[in-house]
């Protein structure tokens, strides 16, 4: 659990710079409502549990079914681990970084009670390299808990980004902890950029 | 307002250098204390955890410490137990361990000095592996995986 | 004429030097020899006088040259290479192996540096105990001695610590004078807040594996200090990790750009010690009516802490480490010491002399036990 909340944290950084502001105006709507906004964070939140739950199950039944001899489950989650790793450590140095934010398919959305909902769909289902990476660590672990625990851990660790949301307007210094969060998600990169490694020796070893 | 704060910022600076000019003669007196504060010690993860029994043989002394299950807010679900070896102790060491006083034996340990083998029977299933098996300066030193109770 | 008084303007005469330079003397022998030199063993007697004399020849330097840089890296260099020369053969003599083993950690018999201190924070908040297997009080770099001089050099100095009082910097320091122009001029300004995307990190892994995991995975000093016996994949791979950084960022780049980049681009102390630049009393000034925006101070900085920006606004950033070499290539003595609270152009012989005192007492000091031990091994190899 502990490397899926760091990497729920460093790429919750990187997450909250490109949509944080898509989804403040949405979310914050009626900001002088200090109930709605929490209703609306706590929806958008339970929104996003709820998938990464169904994630878990599914990425973990995924695991069981297709990584069954322990060499193919040590060096295809390895591989994996250092193709996503690359693609966060790749996000994280690249000059042309700008990717879109999903949800701001929310423009859409005409009912405003939907909209933490869909938020919380788009916000969860945008697949990044980070959530790539839990898929593979979920689709890995042993029991169906510890995938649960593996995507609890990457949820608390990236929602803790959002809950200063109401505050977004009076931060100073935007920019500093953005390019603090671009690289410390690049770092969680070279975090699993390693674990991929290591499961990929050690699953040659064993073989 | 600008005279005060040219005086309080000298004044800082030179109790910067009086800091420094007693710090060096003072080290061993500042480190004492802060030795003292309430956080300043060895977190059980490293020094093994205290002695939960004290074991007496012919050569040697067995020192079985308390489970150590530390985590960051809460204690983790795995952990370890440390038993010391100390004194003169044989080539081979075969000890059954009972480490949570419950009158029954929960692993049995066999250590080959020679070529540093450690084998590991449990018989408790929160019994897990061997995690470290180390001769150390006053003996030998095990660490064996545990499962919370 | 003007610009050469200008220039020259912290040079003093040799007997105003010399003046200077007494205070140093006499506190420096009473630091070093505790008021009673001891000349019986004639190796370690040598070895005393000679660091002794050459500490207080480099401090009269700094003040008959003007130049504090050029001085500070003599005593910043040799203090890094004699400090890995003690604790290697301190490792060679206990362990006689540079690597530790199990048994040492277990027995929390690992000498403790700076470094460990921002790992350290959280567990010690919440579950009251070092996560470190070091000693907290006597045997050999304790936990409680490294704490309190930190503590007090990074009050006192702030990031000066790094360039006056760290125990690593001058390996990166000492690489990055090696070639007279840099090879690569030009790095992207976002890898200067790196040191703190690194600090966020080994903080929460530290505090939520009870481990220090900048030490057990990152620290590229390890290759001059002491690490894990390899006996694992594992163990090989942290091996690699800490080779592969010392290469690149302390001689590589260090070589490649004329800059401490192991300084700038990843130590989490750093990161926390720029924090305390805030509140020090002493800082880096610049004299907006006296620079005229030549800008070879940008260029010099070791360390990434001035930019055109800085110097059009008048205020160093907060990477700043005072270690002067801005100050030694100004021909206009625009940029210089100051002291919080007293006007940038005002009081700057004052300034820089109580800080030169403060700061290079501690680095002579602190230096000196591992540079005479150091010394003494030479000769004692020698002869």
């Amino acid at each position: 659990m502990t490397d899926s909340l760091i990497l729920g944290l460093s790429s919750g950084s990187a997450c909250l710079a490109t949509c944080g502001m898509v989804m403040f105006p949405y979310l914050m709507a009626d900001s002088a409502n200090v109930k709605r906004i929490a209703v609306d964070l706590s929806l958008f939140l339970i929104t996003r549990l709820i998938i990464y739950a169904i994630m878990a199950t599914l990425a973990w039944h995924f695991g069981q079914a297709v990584f069954k001899s322990p060499v193919v489950r040590n060096i295809v989650p390895g591989l994996l681990y250092i193709i996503f790793a690359v693609m966060l450590v790749w996000y994280s140095i690249s000059k042309s970084r700008n990717p879109s934010c999903p949800a701001k398919m929310v423009k859409t959305v005409s009912n405003k009670r939907l909209v933490p909902i869909v938020l919380g769909l788009t916000n969860s289902l945008g697949f990044c390299p980070a959530l790539f990476i839990i898929l593979t660590k979920g689709s890995t672990e042993r029991t169906l808990v510890q995938s649960y625990l593996a995507f609890l851990g990457f949820f608390v660790g990236s929602s803790l980004w959002f809950l200063p949301l109401p505050l977004a307007g009076r931060i100073r210094k935007k920019e500093v902890i953005k390019n603090i969060g671009i690289l410390a998600t690049g770092l969680a990169g070279v975090i699993f950029l390693i674990k991929g490694l290591t499961n990929i020796i050690g699953g040659i070893i064993n073989g | 307002m600008k005279k005060t704060k040219i005086i309080a910022g000298i004044f800082w600076a030179f109790l910067g250098l009086i800091v420094f000019i007693i710090l060096f003669p003072g080290l061993n007196n500042f480190s004492v204390s802060v030795s003292k504060l309430p956080f300043m010690k060895i977190n059980p993860r490293y020094t093994g955890g205290e002695k939960a029994y004290h074991l007496v043989a012919e050569k040697c002394t067995l020192d079985i410490r308390r489970p150590v299950f530390n985590g960051f807010l809460k204690e983790s679900n795995s952990g370890f137990v440390q038993i010391d070896w100390r004194g003169d102790l044989p080539a081979l060491i075969n000890d059954s361990i009972d480490y949570n006083g419950d009158g029954e034996k929960d692993f049995f340990i066999q250590i080959n000095r020679k070529n540093l083998k450690t084998d590991l029977k449990s018989f408790n299933p929160k019994v897990k592996d061997v995690v470290i098996s180390t001769p150390t300066s006053y003996g030998w030193a095990v660490r064996v995986g545990l499962l919370k109770e | 004429m003007d610009n050469i008084l200008k220039t020259t303007g912290m040079k003093k005469s040799l007997g105003k030097s010399l003046l200077y330079t007494l205070p140093m003397f006499l506190i420096t022998f009473m630091f070093l020899t505790g008021g009673k030199p001891n000349f019986s063993d004639t190796a370690s007697g040598i070895a005393l006088l000679t660091v002794f004399i050459l500490v207080n020849v480099l401090f009269f330097f700094m003040h008959f040259t003007g130049k504090t840089d050029k001085y500070r890296a003599v005593l910043f260099i040799v203090f890094a290479l004699s400090l890995s020369y003690t604790l290697i053969n301190n490792m060679l003599e206990v362990r006689k192996a540079m690597y530790f083993s199990q048994a040492d950690i277990l027995e929390c018999k690992i000498p403790f540096c700076h470094l460990v201190i921002p790992m350290m924070i959280l567990p010690a908040a919440f579950t009251k105990s070092i996560i470190f297997p070091g000693s907290i009080i006597g045997g050999f770099a304790n936990i409680s001695s490294m704490v309190v001089l930190w503590l007090v050099a990074t009050l006192v100095l702030g990031r000066g610590f790094c360039s006056w009082g760290c125990f690593y910097g001058g390996w990166d320091d000492g690489f990055s004078r090696i070639r007279k122009r840099p090879v690569i001029k030009k790095i992207n300004e976002l890898w200067k807040w790196m040191p703190y995307a690194v600090l966020i990190m080994v903080i929460l892994s530290a505090a939520l594996t009870l481990m220090p995991t900048y030490c057990s995975w990152i620290c590229p000093f390890k290759a001059v200090t002491e690490f894990e016996q390899v006996t694992s994949v594992e163990s090989a791979t942290k091996a690699g990790i800490f080779l592969s950084l010392f290469g690149g960022l302390v001689i590589v780049l260090p070589v490649m750009t004329k800059k401490r980049t192991q300084c700038s681009f990843l130590c989490p102390l750093g990161a926390i010690n720029s924090l305390s630049n805030k509140i020090t009393p002493f800082t880096v000034k610049i004299d907006k009516s006296a620079c005229n925006e030549c800008f070879k101070c940008v260029g010099v900085c070791p360390l990434y802490a001035l930019s055109k920006e800085d110097i059009r606004s008048g205020k160093v950033s907060i990477f700043c480490s005072k270690c002067g070499k801005c100050m030694d290539a100004c021909p206009q003595n625009a940029i210089h010491y100051g002291i919080k609270g007293v006007p940038s152009g005002t009081l700057k012989n004052f300034s820089r002399n109580l800080f030169l005192f403060v700061s290079y007492l501690f680095m002579a000091v602190f230096s000196a036990g591992s540079i005479i031990n150091t010394f003494h091994g030479l000769l004692k190899f020698i002869f």
